[in-house]
């Protein structure tokens, strides 16, 4: 058994990284890995594909009610295909600091021992951009040594993307966490997989993989069921098979080199502005 | 500058009024910058520990008699309730008042953190008000309560109308200012958003609001107003509510210290109409003339004033000027708030010393109806100068000012202070009662405390003879500067 792959994923609000998280969880199970999904989000909605519903109590609200002298099984439910799944949980909306809300939560699962060692994966599914210290949590510490960015070829996704980066930059420094690629949850955007790809070069980084969009994710979504529980033989049920296996055999992960605004602006002139057709394909 | 009393958070003395707490080079050139606004304070790439603006302003509000002070935040940050009770207790004791003053943390923990905890807030105000009934409640902000943004200002509103007294929130994140003397316009603030009334129609008052810290000279001032028809009412220890609330019907307002009363004078004269009285303070015998003389003129009271002086000067001017020959030409070093700093200063030049340096502990290059402080003035106006700095107590910037100019004496108004200089061979005065030096009398009784100071100096001698302390050769070598920052 060899080390446990902890990946933390990050990405602007509404990008997708909940659904493209458990997609992908789906997709390992299925190459018969043990994943560890752990929600970063107060509306603690990471694994509700994965549970068939919001079924879940979260480590907050637990602590809250029971104290801290808790035991593993009453946070840490099992959902699709034998996968782990937590959730932190948080404040109402308004109130209180959710940041510290990871913290706490994250502190409590590793003394609770709920990294156990027949995990293969486990992952960090983290809110929005990394507004303060405790939602880059899941990236110091030695936690996630491994980040994969979900955007898309909208504009404000790839400012978010570049922020994030400059995170994982001030991280690497000190920690092991190293970017291990982008994720493009497509938008159908034009020129959308060029733009996608010249980001990741000039952030030292790959476009590891590119989702198409498809509305059966929203049929799945609705259903609370991955794509792969869901519609199984379909084309995007294939797709994160695909970026399942390209997150297996991923081996390069870098330092990312964040870029400025106007070389963010500039990229998005050259290729976000025309429309000419191409045929790339990853 | 003008005060908003609709807003509970006030800014800070740096952005309010751009005070400073780094800066080295001389007086002349702290005034002048002041004067034409270019004065920008340094940072230091080291710093000695400082102290928390909450202390002041929430100890200022727990002097107030059978008040409430809720301090909502971890069970550390309530750690100056100690003091406050300490402070309270004496105080009303020593006057023979008895005060019922409570001072309340809200232990908050890890999870009130996370999921905040305004509920739990509203049920400890009830409570409070349930167990002690307080006059007011004040509603105090911690850095905790600040960084998660706990809107205690939305409770205090709640609940307002159910404890039927006086409630205001009190913003003190120790954070926001490196300067502690924020703290007091802070407990200012709340004084005057919520506890001071508008005057009663038909009230007529021969009141002068005396802004001090512990009335210690209480009797002998009340006393000496006698003489001039004139009745000071001593904020805030030791003050009741029904008092505060009527601040804005006297004549007028002054202070000990214009660090501690320019908020609320300049608020009181904005809001109300009352004068503050502004001139250099009651300190040495051109502190205390130019004081009552400002007085005279706002108060209509300057004959009066006039014959007191002339009966005192005959007592007590030819007692001082005996002092003086034996202390003239010795040389001082001072660390002080602002507030006294340059007013000592000023004190000691008056009584023929001379200052090689003094440090303030923060610097207002202007108050807050925009004039530079009159300390610096009349310093200024006087063509006297000498090295100054401002440093927030960073003791190694002293010790490295002490053992350059090897003082005759070091006077300070914090204990710590002086007792390092003392174990460095530099005798020193601890200037710890804010009246030390108030008028003729005590300029003379100070006067001769800086003579019992000097004249046997052998207890500094063995002292530090005795002592290592813990700075090296080549930090006094270095330029008093050394880790003071450019201006960005």
């Amino acid at each position: 058994m060899g080390e446990i792959r902890q990946i933390a994923i990050y990405g602007k609000g509404g990008i997708g990284k909940s659904t493209t998280t458990q997609n992908l969880t789906a997709g390992l199970c299925e190459h018969g890995k043990k994943v560890m999904v752990v929600g970063c989000d107060p509306k603690a909605d990471s694994t509700r594909l994965l549970l068939g519903g919001l079924a879940q109590k979260t480590v907050l609200d637990t602590i809250r009610d029971e104290g801290e002298d808790i035991e593993l099984d009453l946070i840490l439910k099992e959902g699709y295909g034998g996968t782990k799944c937590v959730e932190s949980g948080g404040p109402e909306p308004g109130v209180g600091c959710a940041g510290r809300g990871i913290i706490t939560s994250i502190n409590m699962l590793e003394n609770l021992g709920a990294y156990t060692d027949d995990l293969d994966y486990v992952f960090y599914d983290v809110l929005g951009d990394v507004v303060c210290g405790g939602f880059a949590m899941p990236i110091r510490e030695g936690k996630a040594k491994e980040i994969y960015i979900v955007a898309s070829g909208e504009m404000m996704a790839l400012y978010a993307a570049n922020n994030i980066s400059k995170g994982i930059q001030r991280y690497a420094r000190t920690g092991g966490v190293r970017l291990g690629g982008i994720i493009c949850n497509s938008r159908n955007v034009d020129r959308e997989l060029d733009l996608l790809r010249a980001f990741s070069k000039e952030l030292g980084t790959k476009l590891l993989y590119f989702v198409p969009r498809d509305n059966i994710v929203q049929h799945a979504e609705i259903n609370k069921k991955t794509v792969i529980e869901y519609k199984p033989d379909s084309n995007q049920a294939q797709e994160y098979r695909n970026l399942a296996q390209a997150v297996i055999e991923n081996t390069d992960f870098v330092i990312p080199t964040p870029m400025t605004q106007e070389r963010l602006e500039e990229i998005l002139m050259e290729y976000g502005m025309m429309e000419l057709a191409d045929d790339y394909k990853i | 500058m003008a005060i908003n009393t609709g807003n509970s958070n006030l800014a800070t003395r740096e952005n309010r009024i751009g005070s400073i707490t780094g800066y080295v080079g001389s007086l002349k050139d702290l005034a002048t910058q002041s004067e034409c606004g270019t004065l920008k304070g340094c940072s230091r790439c080291f710093s000695q520990s400082s102290t928390c603006l909450s202390s002041c302003g929430l100890g200022q509000l727990a002097g107030i008699r059978d008040v409430a002070i809720i301090h909502h935040g971890p069970a550390g940050c309530s750690v100056a309730s100690a003091g406050a009770y300490y402070m309270t207790k004496v105080m009303a004791k020593k006057r023979g008042v008895t005060s019922d003053t409570v001072y309340v943390g809200t232990d908050m923990n890890e999870n009130d953190t996370i999921f905040g905890s305004t509920e739990k807030l509203r049920d400890i105000i009830l409570e409070v008000n349930k167990r002690y009934s307080p006059k007011a409640i004040f509603v105090s902000s911690s850095c905790a309560t600040g960084i998660i943004g706990e809107d205690i200002d939305s409770i205090v509103d709640d609940v307002r109308e159910e404890v039927g007294v006086p409630i205001v929130a009190v913003h003190c994140e120790g954070f926001k200012s490196r300067i502690w003397a924020t703290g007091f316009d802070i407990s200012d603030h709340a004084i005057l958003q919520e506890i001071v009334q508008p005057p009663r129609e038909g009230v007529k008052t021969n009141k002068i609001n005396f802004k001090n810290f512990f009335e210690s000279a209480r009797p002998e001032i009340i006393e000496m107003f006698k003489n001039f028809d004139l009745d000071p009412v001593f904020l805030y220890c030791n003050s009741t509510i029904e008092e505060l609330s009527h601040l804005s019907e006297s004549l007028a307002t002054t202070c000990i210290c214009g660090t501690l009363g320019n908020y609320l004078g300049n608020g009181l004269e904005e809001k109300y109409g009352v004068p503050y009285v502004r001139s250099i303070n009651q300190c040495g015998i051109v502190g205390f003339e130019t004081w009552l003389r400002e007085i005279g003129k706002v108060t209509g009271r300057s004959e009066k004033i006039e014959k007191y002086i002339e009966e005192q000067r005959a007592i007590y001017i030819p007692q001082i000027e005996e002092v003086k020959k034996e202390i003239k030409g010795l040389t001082a070093v001072l660390g002080m708030g602002p507030g006294y700093t340059f007013e000592v200063s000023r004190v000691l030049e008056e009584l023929g010393i001379k200052v090689v340096w003094a440090l303030a502990w923060h610097y207002d290059k202007k108050y807050e109806n925009g004039d530079v402080p009159p300390s610096m003035k009349y310093l200024l106006d006087n063509d006297i100068d000498f090295e100054a700095s401002v440093a927030d107590q960073q003791n190694y910037e002293v010790m490295n000012i002490l053992n350059k100019y090897k003082p005759d004496m070091y006077l300070s108004r914090h204990p710590g202070s002086t007792v390092w200089a003392i174990k460095n061979g530099t005798p020193a005065i601890y200037v710890a009662d804010e009246y030390m030096i108030f008028g003729y009398k005590h300029t003379l009784e100070f006067a001769n405390t800086i003579l019992d100071a000097i004249r046997n100096r052998s207890f500094e001698a063995n002292l530090a003879a005795r002592t290592k302390l813990p700075y090296t050769d080549w930090w006094y070598q270095q330029n008093v500067d050394a880790f003071l920052e450019e201006v960005k």
